[in-house]
């Protein structure tokens, strides 16, 4: 019999290879690395391509010249800069409707009667149609000669002004067209949020007292934390990046009235071959959109740490 | 007072009927257990009583009031649920006062009450935890606290403990009853584990398939179930069934013969009301704990095939010539051999009888005694 007490012998040492010596280290890293290239590659490298070359006049051929801060105090003064950055700012605010617009949407959505599921696909919907399209169909809505509004309103005895030719509107026509297609994404968060609510502690809730708007207040809402971060993210993002539909609807016009950012940006590069300009803008874009996603991040950890 | 009568109540989910007119009554401060196969409609009756479900038809009355215009907050009624429905991101004190937050009760009657129904589940020191924070035994606490904190006239309990691992369901199950005589308030539990409903009920009430089948104390149900179904569904191992054949009728008895034991009668005396002809095809119900006596008559030889021993007893699992199958109880000491065959003596005492259509016949000899010595 084995005598308990003695020291087990320790196993001559086999030959051992790097690799499976530092297994636990290397794998990981082998797997990170090809999106690691990636990322670098497409994500990291032209962001401090772009901000360096922010500091540069250049026609996008040709030589370019370094100007320091100049492209900076040119965009400054500005004043399609500062339009652009005020539309970005309506786009931001009003955008935050599209997260309680899904909710109030996806609570409706989330009941059992017959026929659910149709309109919920109907609501699905402007998520699943491109961006393009649905700039596309809103301008045909905004059309005042033969767009369905002007016709809808038409009885009414009133005359529906051209909205995306108007320097007062033309934003919010735009940002109107973005929110469907917004409001659609968040409705589905929510409906998946609210999904995995416990239907037994709604009912516990009901029998507790709990109805309506203090239900949604104190038991429900709660459990949709989760839903409602990603949902407020992802519209804050889609606010500063908002591009398509400008670039659809209004080109930035009339006037540069509802340019954002992001076409601004475009306009520069792509048109006016002004290079270092346009990467002076998209350095600022980034900026903007650092201070909010270095917020989202923190909150992410905390959560993360909040869960284990 | 809070009885709770239920006359001629229905539930339709659309085409389907769920509950089928149930009459029913809880007395004050009884505890009645719904027992019955899974989908038989128990839930859906716990949730009609607190108004989770609407009725259909027929009439509810708690503490003789009707209830159909009562809000499910208003009806004095408490439920614990199965899956404890705790809020999880409230803390355990949260949870339970939400109710009576809800109902703007002054704060400090609140931590009152709260603080009295945390020392009689000893959860005190968890007021401050989250649900996630805890065992599974630990919320069903703070989801019975919860209940106990609003004071209902009615708790109403579905499944509670299925949740829970086995030990932890008979320390619940044993807190449960001691809870129920500290606070007297009637008591309606769900539950399709037999045991529960054998050791808490004053009153059982067994239901199938939207319908009553019988309602009785537990030893009631045990001894004189009114038809095969109850008699089957009340007891662990269930209660043997063998086909057999009356040959003889004679002055409110009724002397059958087993398949596959044919010279051996079985006499049990027969109800009032049971109409039993000779040569009918009638099935004879025994109790596994009823079947083994002492061996050497000429009784039912059966195969013996897996036995359970456990510890304090032994469960045989046989089959007899004819093919019936038959569960044995015996002592642990000396249970039946795996492969051997044995004779399974009938004790006509113990033996039930029951038509084609599985409505009791017999009179229960055992049941009978048991009165007698009551008496
Ligand atoms: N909301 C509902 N809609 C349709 N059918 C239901 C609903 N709730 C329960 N049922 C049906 O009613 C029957 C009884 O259910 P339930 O009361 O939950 O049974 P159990 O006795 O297992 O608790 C089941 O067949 C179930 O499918
Ligand atoms: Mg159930």
């Amino acid at each position: 019999m084995t005598d308990m007490t003695s020291y087990p012998v320790p196993p001559k040492p086999r030959h051992t290879t790097f690799y499976s010596r530092n297994k636990l280290v290397i794998t990981p890293l082998l797997f990170i690395a090809p999106a690691f290239a990636m990322f670098s590659l497409f994500v990291i490298y032209p962001i401090i391509q772009s901000i360096s070359l922010s500091f540069y006049e250049w026609q996008g051929i040709g030589p370019k010249k370094w100007v320091g801060f100049n492209n900076y105090d040119l965009l400054f003064k500005d004043p399609v800069f500062w339009k652009a950055l005020v539309n970005n700012i309506y786009w931001l605010v009003l955008f935050l409707l599209a997260p309680v617009l899904g909710l109030i949407i996806a609570l409706f959505l989330n009941q059992k009667v017959f026929g659910i599921r149709l309109v919920k696909s109907l609501f699905f919907f402007p998520f699943v149609v491109s961006q393009i399209v649905v700039g596309l169909v809103f301008t045909w809505f905004y059309d005042p000669a033969f767009g369905l509004i002007a016709a809808l309103i038409e009885p009414l005895g009133l005359k529906l002004p051209s909205i995306l030719a108007s320097e007062d509107w033309a934003t919010f026509g735009v940002i109107i067209a973005g929110l469907w297609p917004q409001t659609a994404y968040c409705m589905i968060l929510y409906l998946t949020g609210l999904n995995s609510v416990n239907p037994e502690m709604i009912e516990a809730a009901r029998l507790d007292g709990a109805r309506g708007w203090r239900l949604l207040v104190n038991i429900v809402l709660p459990q949709l934390r989760a839903a409602t971060f990603i949902a407020i993210v992802v519209t804050v993002i889609g606010a500063l990046r908002s591009f398509d539909l400008v670039a659809i609807m209004t080109e930035g016009g009339p006037y540069n009235s509802s340019n954002v950012l992001a076409f601004y940006m475009y306009d520069n590069a792509i048109f006016r071959y002004r290079m270092g300009y346009a990467a002076s803008i998209a350095t600022i874009l980034f900026l903007i959109m650092d201070v909010y996603i270095v917020w989202f991040l923190m909150r992410l950890l905390k959560n993360e740490k909040g869960s284990r | 007072m809070a009885e709770i009568k239920l006359s001629n109540v229905r539930k339709s989910f659309g085409p389907v009927d769920v509950i089928k007119g149930i009459d029913l009554q809880a007395d004050h401060g009884e505890f009645v257990v719904f027992v019955g196969p899974s989908g038989c409609g128990k839930s859906t009756l716990l949730r009609m009583i607190c108004g989770l479900e609407g009725i259909s038809s027929g009439q509810l009355l708690i503490g003789g009031e009707d209830m159909s215009s009562v809000e499910a907050s208003d009806r004095g009624t408490a439920m614990v649920f199965q899956s404890y429905a705790l809020y999880p991101h409230m803390t355990v004190a949260q949870n339970m006062s939400f109710g009576l937050r809800m109902a703007k009760i002054p704060k400090i009657e609140i931590d009152a009450r709260v603080n009295k129904a945390a020392e009689i589940l000893q959860i005190k020191h968890l007021l401050e935890r989250k649900p996630k924070e805890m065992s599974g035994g630990q919320r069903q606490r703070v989801a019975i606290g919860r209940a106990i904190v609003r004071e209902p006239k009615v708790f109403l309990f579905d499944e509670p403990l299925s949740n829970l691992d086995a030990e932890l369901r008979v320390q619940m199950r044993v807190e449960l009853s001691r809870l129920h005589h500290e606070i007297g308030a009637t008591m309606i539990y769900v539950t399709h584990d037999q045991v529960e409903a054998m050791t808490m009920a004053d009153k059982i009430v067994v239901l199938r398939d939207g319908l009553v089948e019988q309602i009785g104390s537990p030893l009631e149900l045990y001894t004189r179930p009114d038809n095969k179904f109850v008699a089957g569904f009340i007891g662990s191992p269930h209660m043997n069934f063998m086909d057999a054949e009356a040959v003889h009728i004679d002055d409110g008895f009724a002397s059958v013969a087993v398949i596959g034991a044919a010279d051996r009668l079985i006499t049990v005396p027969l109800r009032p009301d049971a109409l039993v002809h000779k040569g009918q095809k009638v099935s004879v119900g025994i109790r596994p704990e009823h079947l083994l006596g002492t061996v050497g008559r000429s009784d039912l030889e059966v195969h013996v095939g897996v036995v359970e021993n456990l510890g304090g007893m032994a469960y045989a699992y046989c089959t007899s010539k004819s093919g019936q199958e038959v569960i044995l109880k015996s002592e642990s000491e000396a249970p039946p051999r795996f492969g051997t065959t044995v004779t399974a003596e009938l004790n006509d005492n113990y033996c039930h009888l029951f038509d084609s259509e599985g409505k009791t016949l017999s009179e229960s000899a055992g049941a009978v005694r048991r009165q007698d010595a009551a008496a």
